[in-house]
Parts: C-alpha cells; structure tokens; sequence
C-alpha cells in the first residue's frame, strides 16, 4: 500500500474520523477529534488492512495558538507508517490516554504531562517521569515558561 | 624527594634524613588519589581513555574506586540535571574527609550547551559541592584531565594538616 493509497483508504474507511490536513508535505496528517481518540485508534490497530501494531513515538507540541498531542504509529507486518494529531486549547488541556490501545504510550503520556501539562484522563500511573521529584516550577516546554535560572537563548 | 623538605645529614656508611610529619603525610596522599567513578555524559568516554593503557592514570597512583567510603577524589564528569544533583551531594557528603572534586568539562562546570534553553542541566556543580579543579573543554582531552590532576596533587601537596577539617 503506498501514501496515496493508504491516505484513500483512511479516509473512505474511518467515516471522516480522521480529517486529512493539508501541510503541504509529502506525508499524510490526519486530526483526529479528543472523543473520537481511542476509538479510532483501536480501530487503526484492529483493522486487517492496516495493522498500525507499533506506536513509535508520542509528542506534545506549543504552536503558540494551541496544543497538540501528535502520534506516530506504524504497521510492522503492512510496513505503513501513519501521524495524527489531536489539537487542545490552552484552557485545562485534557485528552484520554491510549495506554489500552498500545501500553507503550505510557512513559511518552507521563513526560506530556509534565512537560506539557496536557491532563491524560484514565492514565494507570500519572507519576512524573523526568523532572525531579519536589518540581513546583510549571511545565517547561510551554513556549511561555520561565524560571529563575533559565536562560534564553539569545536571539542572533 | 624533591619535592619533600628533607634534611639529610651524610654520616659515614649511610645518612639521616629528617621531614616532618605533616610532607610525609602530604606526599603520600597526593600520589594515592582514589577517584570516585562518577561520568554521566561524553565526558566519561574521555575519564575512560585516561583511565586505559594509552594515557594511564595508574601512573599517578590514581584508580578507580567504586565505593565513596574509600575515594579521596570525586571527578564529576559529565552534565549533572536537576534530578540528578541531590545523589551527587549525596555520594559527596559520604566521602571522608579530607575530599576533592574535580569538575571535568563545559557540562559540569557551568552547564556548557545546555547553558541556555535547558530547564533541566543545573548550571555549574559548584552549587551543589565545593569544586577544588575546573578543567574546561568539551570534552576535554584526556591530557587536559591529567594535567588537571597534577595541578590538584600540588594543592594536595601544599596543604596543611590543621586545614583538613575545614571544609
């Protein structure tokens, strides 16, 4: 299956589920809605066409107008690779966890939330992961974040 | 024997040498430094390497000791993060005393490319422990690292024993 048809087949098949996005880059990026989330991807998993058996990676992004969780999941048996994105306010920024879905979003889903401070609802273990134990100082990879000892990189 | 204020007296059939106690005791401890292994990032590759054949820090009558009771020196080699500072202190505050630290490269000196955009590289180890030696670079070159340690058995060397509890 290449790009082109992995993109039909997504968007024939996932009854508009997952918003293809125009990004003008070769590969595909789907949206998919905060209620639609783990449906879809277990959908995405069980599907015998697809197979998307394998998340690769988890990550939050600041586009400084919102939040994003983006998900990259890959087919080990179709060799198909597949990114969506699930877009958050800044206003309490809160989405399920997928840990049911593929258990190895549970490390990535702990570092967002500190680093992020996106809420994953239903998580097993929201422990934080990276930053030290007693951290009282906010999310870090906000785009707005400060501390007392950070500095900024100046600008050239 | 230099380096040691001696006094030699040439009597017949042999001589009396007379030190005092304090450059015996000096002498001894400066050319036994047992480093405590501490390397968190590159910077260790390079404590490796002096520690291996080529450069060999054997020569110093420095090895690797594994356990903080018995290590005189610690070489922090390597970024120290904020997660990672309090077992620093930790492990410095079970060394015996008389200790040393030695803060190998830009990381541990003063948080080296992580100095800006970074929240979580504590910038400089000297807010956590006392630092006898910086040796900058990065990393620097184990010829850096030994020069670093003869410049800390110098300082040893210089001591006085009434200076041992102070720190």
């Amino acid at each position: 299956m290449t790009q082109q048809e992995l993109t039909a087949y997504i968007q024939a098949n996932f009854d508009g589920k997952l918003t293809l996005l125009d990004t003008g880059r070769a590969e595909p990026m789907f949206e998919v809605k905060p209620e639609d989330l783990v449906d879809t991807a277990r959908h995405l998993r069980d599907d015998p066409q697809l197979k998307f058996d394998f998340l690769c990676n988890l990550g939050g992004v600041d586009t400084r107008q919102r939040l994003e969780v983006v998900y990259s999941i890959a087919s080990m048996t179709k060799h198909l690779r597949l990114d969506f994105k699930l877009a958050l306010g800044y206003e309490n920024p809160s989405a399920e966890t997928i840990t049911s879905v593929w258990p190895a979003a549970n490390w990535y889903e702990r570092e967002m939330n500190e680093l992020y401070g996106i809420e994953i609802r239903n998580h097993p273990d929201l422990r934080p992961l990276l930053l030290p134990d007693d951290w009282d100082q906010g999310h870090p990879m906000l785009k707005n974040w400060d501390a007392p000892d950070f500095i900024r990189m100046p600008e050239l | 024997m230099k380096k040691l204020p001696v006094y030699t007296e040439s009597i017949p059939g042999g001589a009396i040498v007379a030190t005092n106690l304090e450059a015996v005791l000096n002498f001894g401890r400066s050319k036994s430094l047992w480093y405590l292994l501490f390397g968190t990032a590159c910077c260790a590759i390079e404590l490796m390497c002096t520690g291996a054949s080529r450069y060999d820090f054997d020569r110093l009558g420095m090895i690797f000791r594994a356990s903080p009771r018995q290590a005189d020196l610690i070489i922090a080699a390597g970024t120290i993060t904020k997660k990672m500072a309090p077992r620093l202190r930790r492990l410095y505050d079970q060394m015996s005393e008389p200790r040393y630290v030695i803060a190998m490269g830009g990381c541990t000196v003063k948080g080296g490319p992580f100095y800006y955009d970074s929240y979580s590289v504590e910038k400089g180890i000297d807010h956590i422990v006392p630092v006898d030696i910086y040796i900058p670079g990065c990393p620097p070159r184990p010829e850096s690292l030994l020069e670093g340690c003869l410049h800390l058995q110098e300082k040893i060397r210089k001591q006085k024993l009434s200076e041992w509890q102070e720190k």
